[in-house]
C-alpha cells in the first residue's frame, strides 16, 4: 500500500490533490478491511453479543434506550446482587452505552429502522475503522514519511492484538476506548507541538470521553505526566509544554469528575497523583522560568535549580506521608498488582482468578502482533534519531506499554497502538529507501561529509546516500512484501480461528467436516426464562451473572461486577460446603435455582469444577475456619474428582451438582470425565436439599431447584431417605441424626 | 538480654515445682515470668505444668527445632516473628487481661513432649484454650496452626490468635523501629546526592548520552515482549530435562515457557530488529556501492533466515499454525 505513494518525478496527474484523494481512498479501504475482518462471528454464527461483560453492557444499553438518560443515570438495579442490589448508574462507565444510545436515536431520527442489538454488535468494528484513522493521524505527527501513517493505519486495523477485543458482538468498553485512547494521544501530541490551548482543550474533551468509557483511562492519566516529566528532565521545558499540559490537566480533570463512578477520585487516589504532582511542579517551573528571564546571574540560577529539585523531593515525600497517614487512598488493588506482581495472588484472589489478569507468555505477543513485534524495537530506535518531543512520547509509551502488557494479558490492548506506530515508522523507512528508483551519484572519496551536531545516535551521523544497486532494492522490498503478506494472512487466520468465537455458542466439527453448533448456554437460559418465576433468584458462580441477567432476565446473587467480595465469598462457601451448611445460606438468600456449568461429558474445560479452587480460595479468605483449601487436596496434594477425591470434595455442593446422576449415562464402570480424563465412581452423589430441574443437551449447564422446607417438619436428609425407601435411621445411635438448622 | 535468657530456664525449673498449686496461681507465676522475658523458654516439665488440664488461661506454644543440625529452615525464619509477636502481645497487655501466655519449646529441651505428641515435623504451633473460667471451651485439646504456606509473619499469626480468642483484648503487633536502617538509608541518600553533585561533570555526559538511553530502552522492550515478566511472576524453571537425558529448550504448550526459551526468543527478536535497523538506517549511509550491496545481501538474508527460524519455533508452541518460510519449514 505504501508503494502506491508516488515517488517518481512530478507529472501532470501527480499533484497534491490527487495524492490527497488517493490517501482518502486508501484510508476508506483500510477502514473497510478493519471492519470486515471483524465480521467472522456474525457470518459464522449470527448477530449475537459475546462472552460475559458485553451482556451487561447490552442490558444497560437497553435500559438506557427504554428509560432515557436521567433514569439511566439514577438506575438502582435490584435484580443483581440479591438482596443487596447495585447502584448501577453510579458504578459503571457510561460512555459505551451512551454512544450506542446516541447512534440509535440519531438513526431513528433519520427514520432508519434499526435494532439496538445490531448497533451494539457492530459498534466495535465501526470504532476500529475510526481507530485506524486515529493511528494514521498519530503516526503522521511522528514522521515526515507519507507512507508511515497509512502503514500504521492498516497495521492497527488488522492487528490481532486489537481485534481480540473488538470483533463484532464484543460489546465491551474497550471497543470504543481504544479509539479514544489513540485519538487522545494524537490530540496531546498536536497540542504539545503547537503549544495550543485549543488542541489542549480538545485533548481534555476526548480524555473526558475516555474516562466515561473505560477504567483504563488511568493509563493516559499516568502516561502524559510521565511524558511531561521526562521532557522536563531532558531540559526541554517550554511554554508549549506548559500550555498544553495545564490545559489538558485542568479541563480533563474537571471533565473526568463529572462521571459519578470517578467523582473525587482524581484528587484522592494514588493513581491520579502523578498528574496532579506534575501539574504543581510545572507551575513552579513556569514561575522560575519567568523569574530567571528577569534576573540573570549564574549562582542565582543554580540556586533556583536546587530549589526546584528540593521541591520535587519534598512533594514526593509529602505524597508518601499523606498516603501512609490515610489522606490519599493508596493504589487500588488492580493497579497495585501491576507493580508488585505477587500482591494480588496473596491478597485479592478475586483479581488473580480472572484469566485475563494473568501474565503474558511470549507466544501471545507473537500471536497478537506477528512481525510487528520485531519491527517495534527498530521503530523505537528510529525515534531516538530525531528525538523530538513527540518521539520521546513514543519511547515512554513503548516502555510502559510493553511492561504492562507483559504483566497482564489484557493490557496487550494498550500496547498494540504504539507497536503499530513504531513498526510502521520502521517499515516505511525501509520501504521508502528501497522503493526509490533514483540511483545516487557515487560520492568521491575524500569529499568530507558535513558533520552532524553532537549527541546524535551512533551510525546516523553520516549523511544518507541512498541505495545503488537495483538488485538489492528488489531483494529487500521483495522480502518486505513477503512479510507484509504473511502478516495479513496471519491476522486473518488468527481472527478467524481464535477471536471470533462468541463463547456463548460453541462450534465443533463433525467427523465429515460439517459444523456442529453447541448451544447449551442459550438453551438453559431460555429454559430459565420460560419455566421460572419472574423473580426467581438464581445462584451461580459470578462468571455467569451477567449472562443470566441478560439472557434469562432473572435476578442473580453475584455477577461479573465483582464489587462485593464478601457476597462472592458467600456463594463460594455455599458451593464448597456440605449440603447441611449450604442449605441455610441459600434459604437466607432466597435462592430458588442453582446453575452450574459442567463440561465433563463434552470435554469443555472452562467449567465450574476447574474453577472450583478459586471459589474455595475466595471463601477461605472470609471464613478461614470453615472452608479450607487444603481439604480439597488429597494427602498427596492432588486435586482429584474420581474415586480418590477427598471427603470434603465429595460432599461439597459443587461436586454433587456436577456429577449428580452422571454415572447413569454410561454402562457400569465406564463413567468418565472427559475434561479431567478420569473414571468417575458408579455410585454417584446423593442430593437431599436440592433437586435436579434441568440439564442441557450436552450437560454443559445443569440447573437445580432448591427444595422448600418439608411439609411435615422432617429435615431434608430424612425426607429424601424416606422417598428413596430407605429405613429410618435409629435415633438411638451415638450421635443422633444431624439436625438441619433452619432459621 | 543474654543473661536473662540463660536465667529463664532456671527460674522456670523452680516454678515448675510450684505446678501443684491451684491453676490461678500457676498463671500468675508464669505471667510474672513472661513479664521478664517472653516467649517463655519451656522444658518438658514446665510445658506439662503450663498446659495441665484444669487451666483458666490460654497458652500458645511453639514447638520448634532451632539447632542447625536439624536444618529446619522454617523454624529459623519464623522464630524472630514469633518472639516479636510474644513480646508485643505481653507488652500491650499490661494487666494480663487476655490471659494468654507464649512459650517456645525447643526439641533439644523437650524431646519427651515431641515424642508424646507424636510430632514428626517442626515447627508446630499449638494453642491451648482455657478449660475453666469465663472463656472455657469444650475440648481440652489444643488447636493447631497450619504452616503450609511458608513462614507466616507475626501479623498473620496474630490474626489467627485473635480469631481463636474472641472477646479478649488483642494487643497489636508492634514492630520496633529499625533505627539502623533509617540512619543508613538517609546516609546513603545524602551520600549519593553529594556524589552526584560533585561528579556531575563526569556523570552528566553519560546520562545525557542518547546511545545509552536507546540501548536501555531497546533491551527493556525486548525483555518485556519476550515474556520476562511471566518468568518473574510464575517463577518458571530456567531449563528442564526432556526425560531422555537431554535438555529441552522449548516448553510445549502455548501458555508455558522456560527461562532459557525466553532468552532465545529475546535474542531472535534482537537480531531481527538489528537487521531492520541496519537496513533502514546504516546501509543507506554507506558511501561505497560494493560494500553496500554486500551488506544489504548479508543483512536481508539474515533477517529472512532468522524470521523463518522464529516461525518454526512458534510452530512448536502452537501446533496448528499454518505459516512458514523456507528453509525452516
Amino acid at each position: 500500500m505504501a508503494a502506491k505513494s508516488p515517488q517518481g518525478p512530478a507529472v501532470g496527474y501527480n499533484t497534491e490533490s490527487t495524492r490527497t484523494l488517493l490517501r482518502v481512498v486508501i484510508l476508506c479501504f483500510i477502514a473497510a478491511a478493519a471492519i470486515s475482518s471483524r465480521l467472522f462471528s456474525v457470518i459464522r454464527f449470527e448477530s449475537i453479543i459475546h462472552e460475559f461483560d458485553p451482556w451487561f453492557n447490552f442490558r444497560a444499553t437497553k435500559y438506557l434506550v427504554a428509560n432515557g438518560f436521567y433514569k439511566f443515570w439514577d438506575w438502582f438495579d435490584d435484580r443483581t446482587w440479591h438482596p443487596l442490589g447495585r447502584v448501577t448508574g453510579g458504578t459503571l462507565y457510561p460512555g459505551l452505552m451512551v454512544t450506542s444510545g446516541a447512534i440509535y436515536h440519531a438513526l431513528r431520527t433519520l427514520t432508519v429502522p434499526v435494532d439496538i442489538r445490531n448497533i451494539c454488535v457492530l459498534l466495535a468494528p465501526a470504532c476500529s475503522g475510526l481507530t485506524a484513522f486515529a493511528t494514521y493521524l498519530l503516526t503522521n505527527e511522528m514522521t515526515t514519511s507519507p507512507s508511515a501513517g497509512l502503514l500504521a493505519a492498516v497495521f492497527m486495523g488488522i492487528a490481532p492484538g486489537y481485534i481480540s477485543r473488538s470483533v463484532a458482538g464484543s460489546y465491551d468498553n474497550e471497543a470504543i476506548a481504544i479509539f479514544l485512547l489513540v485519538f487522545t494521544f494524537y490530540l496531546w501530541i498536536k497540542a504539545l507541538k503547537l503549544g495550543s490551548m485549543l488542541w489542549g482543550a480538545l485533548c481534555a474533551l476526548f480524555y473526558g470521553y475516555m474516562v466515561a468509557s473505560w477504567g483504563g483511562y488511568a493509563f493516559i492519566t499516568c502516561l502524559l505526566p510521565v511524558h511531561a516529566l521526562v521532557l522536563i528532565c531532558m531540559g526541554r521545558y517550554s511554554t508549549r509544554l506548559y500550555v498544553s499540559y495545564t490545559t489538558w490537566y485542568a479541563l480533563g480533570t474537571l471533565a473526568s469528575m463529572q462521571i459519578p463512578f470517578v467523582g473525587f477520585l482524581p484528587i484522592k487516589t494514588s493513581e491520579h497523583m502523578p498528574a496532579l504532582g506534575i501539574f504543581g511542579f510545572i507551575q513552579l517551573i513556569g514561575f522560575i522560568q519567568y523569574v530567571r528571564s528577569a534576573i540573570s546571574g549564574r549562582q542565582f540560577q543554580t540556586f533556583l535549580v536546587t530549589i526546584l529539585v528540593a521541591t520535587f523531593g519534598l512533594g514526593l515525600l509529602g505524597l508518601v506521608a499523606l498516603t501512609s497517614l490515610g489522606y490519599i487512598a493508596p493504589w487500588s488493588g488492580r493497579f497495585y498488582s501491576l507493580w508488585d506482581t505477587g500482591y494480588a495472588k496473596i491478597h485479592i484472589p478475586i483479581i488473580a482468578s480472572v484469566s485475563e489478569h494473568q501474565p503474558t507468555a511470549w507466544p501471545s505477543f507473537f500471536f497478537d502482533l506477528n512481525f510487528l513485534i520485531w519491527l517495534f524495537p527498530a521503530g523505537v530506535y528510529l525515534c531516538f534519531q530525531d528525538l523530538k518531543d513527540e518521539h520521546v512520547f513514543v519511547v515512554v509509551y513503548a516502555l510502559f506499554g510493553s511492561y504492562f502488557a507483559g504483566v497482564m494479558v489484557r493490557l496487550m490492548l494498550t500496547l498494540t497502538p504504539v507497536v503499530c506506530v513504531a513498526a510502521a515508522m520502521a517499515a516505511s523507512q525501509i520501504l521508502d529507501t528501497y522503493l526509490s528508483w533514483k540511483t545516487p551519484v557515487p560520492v568521491e572519496e575524500g569529499q568530507e561529509a558535513p558533520k552532524k551536531a553532537k549527541g546524535g545516535l551512533r551510525g546516523s551521523d553520516k549523511p544518507t546516500v541512498g541505495i545503488y544497486s537495483n538488485l538489492t532494492k528488489v531483494m529487500v522490498s521483495g522480502s518486505m512484501l513477503v512479510y507484509l503478506l504473511m502478516f495479513v494472512s496471519h491476522c486473518t487466520w488468527v481472527t478467524s480461528n481464535a477471536y471470533s468465537s462468541p463463547s456463548v455458542v460453541l462450534a465443533s466439527r463433525m467427523p465429515d467436516g460439517s459444523q456442529h453448533i453447541i448451544d447449551d448456554y442459550r438453551e438453559a437460559y431460555q429454559w430459565l426464562r420460560q419455566n421460572t418465576k419472574e423473580d426467581a433468584k438464581i445462584m451461580s458462580w459470578w462468571d455467569y451473572g451477567y449472562q443470566i441477567g441478560g439472557m434469562a432476565d432473572r435476578p442473580t446473587l453475584v455477577d461479573n461486577n465483582t464489587w462485593n467480595n464478601t457476597h462472592i465469598a458467600t456463594v463460594g462457601k455455599a458451593m464448597s460446603s456440605r449440603e447441611e451448611v449450604s442449605y441455610p445460606i441459600m434459604r437466607q438468600h432466597e435462592v430458588d435455582y442453582i446453575l452450574v456449568v459442567f463440561g465433563g461429558l463434552l470435554g469443555y474445560s472452562g467449567d465450574d469444577i476447574n474453577k472450583f479452587l478459586w471459589m474455595v480460595r475466595i471463601a477461605e479468605g472470609i471464613w478461614p475456619e470453615e472452608v479450607k483449601e487444603r481439604d480439597f487436596f488429597t494427602a498427596q496434594g492432588e486435586y482429584r474428582v474420581d474415586e480418590g477425591a477427598t471427603e470434603t470434595m465429595k460432599n461439597s455442593l459443587m461436586y454433587k451438582m456436577s456429577y449428580y446422576n452422571y454415572a447413569s449415562l454410561f454402562p457400569a464402570g465406564q463413567a468418565a470425565d472427559r475434561v479431567r480424563g478420569v473414571r468417575i465412581p458408579d455410585q454417584g452423589p446423593v442430593l437431599n436439599t436440592i433437586e435436579e430441574a434441568f440439564t442441557s443437551e450436552n450437560w454443559i449447564i445443569r440447573i437445580y431447584k432448591v427444595k422448600d422446607l418439608d411439609n411435615i417438619g422432617r429435615d431434608h436428609a430424612n425426607a429424601a431417605a424416606f422417598e428413596r425407601g430407605q429405613k429410618k435411621k435409629k435415633p438411638t445411635k451415638k450421635r443422633g441424626a444431624r439436625v438441619l438448622r433452619v432459621d | 538480654m543474654r543473661f536473662l535468657s540463660s536465667l529463664a530456664p532456671l527460674l522456670l525449673l523452680f516454678s515448675g515445682s510450684l505446678a501443684k498449686k491451684a491453676p490461678a496461681d500457676n498463671y500468675e507465676d508464669f505471667y510474672r515470668l513472661s513479664q521478664r522475658s517472653t516467649p517463655l523458654k519451656l522444658s518438658d516439665a514446665t510445658y506439662t505444668s503450663l498446659t495441665a488440664a484444669p487451666r483458666n488461661h490460654s497458652v500458645a506454644v511453639l514447638l520448634t527445632a532451632l539447632e542447625t543440625r536439624f536444618g529446619c529452615q522454617l523454624c529459623q525464619e519464623f522464630q524472630p516473628e514469633w518472639d516479636l509477636l510474644g513480646r508485643s502481645w505481653i507488652r500491650g497487655d499490661k494487666t494480663g487481661e487476655s490471659r494468654l501466655l507464649f512459650g517456645t519449646l525447643d526439641f533439644a529441651d523437650g524431646r519427651d513432649v515431641f515424642i508424646s505428641l507424636g510430632l514428626q515435623t517442626a515447627p508446630v504451633l499449638l494453642l491451648f484454650q482455657p478449660t475453666v473460667g469465663p472463656h472455657a471451651v469444650g475440648s481440652p485439646e489444643p488447636v493447631r496452626y497450619d504452616f503450609t504456606t511458608g513462614p507466616p509473619s507475626a501479623e498473620q499469626v496474630h490474626t489467627w490468635l485473635s480469631r481463636q480468642l474472641p472477646n479478649r483484648p488483642h494487643p497489636p503487633v508492634k514492630r520496633p523501629i529499625n533505627w539502623f536502617r533509617w540512619a543508613s538509608t538517609i546516609t546513603i541518600i545524602l551520600g549519593v546526592g553529594t556524589a552526584a553533585v560533585s561528579a556531575s561533570s563526569y556523570v552528566l555526559p553519560i546520562i545525557q548520552n542518547r546511545n545509552i538511553w536507546a540501548s536501555i530502552s531497546l533491551i527493556s522492550i525486548l525483555l518485556f515482549t519476550s515474556g520476562h515478566m511471566f518468568n518473574h511472576i510464575r517463577k518458571v524453571p530456567y531449563i528442564v530435562g526432556d526425560g531422555k537425558g537431554g535438555v529441552s529448550y522449548i516448553a510445549g504448550g502455548f501458555q508455558s515457557q522456560l527461562g532459557l526459551e525466553t532468552q532465545i526468543v529475546a535474542a531472535i527478536y534482537g537480531v531481527l530488529s538489528f537487521c531492520a535497523i541496519t537496513l533502514a538506517v546504516k546501509v543507506p549511509r554507506m558511501a561505497d556501492s560494493k560494500t553496500q550491496q554486500v551488506a544489504v545481501i548479508i543483512w536481508s538474508l539474515t533477517l529472512f533466515l532468522v524470521y523463518s527460524f522464529l516461525l518454526s519455533v512458534f510452530r512448536v508452541k502452537n501446533g496448528g499454525y499454518p505459516f512458514s518460510l523456507p528453509p525452516f519449514m
